[in-house]
């Protein structure tokens, strides 16, 4: 039975609360409240929202990883630690919306909206039942969509927003469909209820069974970006807001990611497939594709997108190999976190680039070391700890990936080509990621310093440390992942 | 009896389908739209949930289609559709829908689906709303979220900035 002090709970009670009420604040105040008023309220609910995540894990009212649960959600650590990097995400969006929403309208929607999709992802995270995890689906995409298209007047923006939209409504019908065929199959939307209907299944209905996997993977695999359903992702990710760009990238994607966890990884587990080589393979895929094309890339949005697309390969490496290693799922859930904070602080150093100097296109980055010395600094680290540089916490996490897929050598002989095709794809982002560097810091010499926004200076020094600190004493972080990480093996039953 | 009536409301919701999307005129097309959301009011009818086609009746044909049809009627044409058609596009959309159909097509009618009867009882609408205020309660709750984000969102994007609130009053 759900507490109700229970943290999804107590998350849609605050953010829920203050997301609704934001507009209506609004218009009581005739729309004359300023745009860092509705920041203000946005980033306390987020603040007090992940301090009540990490009080529960302190006082350790959160259950071990359990998966699944006789309610729609379970209070556990999987769940925690999802929200704890989407939360952060969130935080980061809000922080870096102060200085792009200073002059634009509806700033008590616009923060109403992150509030919102913020609940939607985490309460994917935590939840253990089909028809909970696709009604928490909805209200994470559906505030997107919005803000994707809050630049009405930007045809960039309303690109993003209509081809985001399209792209979101199939794979939610997808989805849908996905679950309407493991509900025929099992009678149950309940998540464990349908593993262990899928576990005892009469053979003749393995290939429906098949197919609702198989729509799961197409359905979430839009929302992570995996090849073949990333085709929407570089248009959305360079037109949408720039802080808006983070909120997409490195919070809906990771969304996707905790729903295939829940649902994919342990239906096909309860199925007895063998889908390791058909993951793998889409991890390759997805990794390569998505660097290659990153390195032809002339604007900078457009190449973290890329860059994103190559990045969900690699997590997609530690899914791949869940059955026969630990380290797998430990590796990808690190990586998550990880990536959450990279990504989020490069997206929010080229929305600060974007409203101080208007310049997105690499070429015009000449410089940029000197006119806006922090937010390069920030941005520079951050693309080392995306290419996995040491000592910086990205290396960590992709040794933990490619370590899982050496471990799992033993079961399967191919997956220490995994960790090949990961460190050559590491290596070839580095080229791409070094030569922002070189435009920033080895080209241009008369540029002057500009005022850079306090707010991105705020958001990159926090995510600098973080990616330092827990890059030279990974530990406690590591300790986290251990904790948080359910276990998978085959057969597993709930 | 059940498969003739399932043939024709399938040939209804998808023909009428096809026609929303292929109709030059926005008009027909709201209506064609009406067919395919009637159309699958009917399929709810067919697997005994009278009360779903209702709503499927009152929500979709009643509300949406017809507040579809009002916003088609009162916004210029002209600014919101340029007509842009690459043959060649559609063809290869039509060709993967076909693949798409005849491969899921052969993966359902290949297992054991046609072997399942049932006479369970038709779920009564009772337990649907007892199941949301029990069992799914949360998800009750992210529902009226999703709702109030939908509206505050739709009524942003539609609001016309050039227009103050002065001469929004008058």
């Amino acid at each position: 039975m759900l507490e109700i002090s229970s943290t999804p709970l107590v998350i849609i009670a605050i953010l829920g609360t203050i997301g609704v009420i934001l507009p209506i604040i609004s218009i009581a105040r005739k729309e004359t409240g300023s745009n860092s008023f509705y920041a203000v309220i946005a980033f306390a609910a987020l603040i007090v929202s992940i301090g009540y995540v990490a009080y529960q894990f302190v006082t350790e009212h959160v259950l071990p990883s359990a998966l699944f649960s006789e309610d729609v959600l379970v209070d556990d650590a999987f769940g925690g630690f999802f929200a704890i990097a989407m939360l952060i995400v969130a935080i980061f969006t809000t922080v870096g919306s102060f200085n792009y929403m200073r002059k634009q309208n509806h700033p008590a929607v616009y923060y109403s909206l992150i509030l919102l999709s913020t609940i939607g992802m985490v309460l994917v995270a935590y939840s253990t039942d089909l028809v909970m995890l696709f009604v928490a689906w909805e209200l994470m995409s559906i505030p997107t969509y919005v803000l994707a298209g809050f630049m009405k007047r930007n045809p960039s923006s309303n690109e993003a927003a209509l081809k985001y939209f399209l792209f979101g409504a199939l794979s939610s019908a997808i989805i849908v469909y996905g679950i309407s065929i493991s509900y025929g199959l099992t009678g149950s939307t309940n998540i464990g209820e349908v593993i262990q209907g899928y576990s005892t299944l009469d053979p003749s209905f393995l290939p429906l069974a098949l197919l609702s996997v198989g729509l799961f993977i197409a359905g979430f695999g839009f929302k992570m970006g995996l090849v073949p359903f990333h085709m929407w992702l570089p248009d959305t990710y360079e037109g949408a807001p720039t802080p808006i760009t983070t909120l997409l990238a490195a919070g809906t994607k990771k969304a996707g990611f905790a729903a295939a966890i829940r649902i994919i990884i342990l239906g096909m587990v309860a199925l007895n497939l063998d889908w390791t080589l058909a993951l793998g393979i889409i991890a390759v895929m997805t990794m390569t594709i998505g660097n290659i094309a990153a390195i032809m890339q002339k604007n900078l949005a457009r190449m973290l997108a890329y860059s994103s697309i190559g990045h969900a390969g690699y997590i997609l490496i530690g899914l791949a190999v869940a059955p026969f290693s630990s380290m797998g799922i430990q590796g990808s859930m690190y990586h998550i976190l990880n990536h959450a904070v990279m990504k989020g602080a490069a997206f929010i150093a080229v929305g600060g680039i974007v409203t101080t100097l208007a310049v997105t296109n690499l070429d015009k980055l000449k410089g940029l070391g000197r006119r806006m010395p922090i937010t390069s600094l920030g941005l520079v680290i951050s693309l080392l700890a995306l290419a996995g540089v040491p000592p910086l916490n990205g290396f960590w996490s992709k040794l933990m990936l490619f370590g899982g897929a050496l471990d799992a050598s033993s079961s399967l002989s191919w997956a220490p080509w995994l960790a090949i095709a990961g460190v050559l794809n590491s290596a070839l982002s580095l080229a791409y990621y070094g030569w922002i560097m070189r435009k920033m810091y080895f080209e241009g010499e008369t540029e002057k310093r500009v005022s850079e926004p306090k707010s991105v200076i705020a958001v990159m020094i926090f995510s600098m440390i973080f990616m330092v600190a827990l890059g030279v004493y990974p530990d406690p972080i590591i300790k986290f992942v251990e904790m948080a990480s359910p276990t998978i093996g085959l057969g597993i039953t709930p | 009896m059940a498969d003739a009536v399932f043939l024709a409301l399938s040939v209804i919701t998808i023909g009428s389908a096809i026609a929303a999307l292929e109709l030059r005129s926005l008009i027909y097309g709201s209506i064609a739209l009406m067919g395919t959301l009637g159309g699958i009011a009917g399929f709810f009818l067919l697997l005994d949930s009278p009360f779903v086609a209702m709503f499927q009746i009152a929500v979709y044909v009643g509300s949406i289609a017809v507040l579809i049809l009002f916003t088609v009627m009162l916004v210029k044409r002209e600014l919101i559709f340029k007509k842009i058609e690459d043959k060649r596009r559609k063809f290869a959309g039509i060709g993967l829908m076909l693949v798409l159909m005849v491969g899921l097509g052969s993966v359902i009618l290949d297992s054991g689906i046609k072997s399942i009867t049932t006479d369970e009882p038709a779920v009564d609408f009772r337990d649907i709303g007892a199941d949301f205020l029990t069992y799914y309660w949360p998800a009750l709750i992210l529902m009226a979220l999703i709702l109030a984000g939908s509206v505050t969102g739709a009524l942003v994007l539609a609001r016309r900035e050039d227009v103050g609130n002065e001469q929004r009053a008058n």
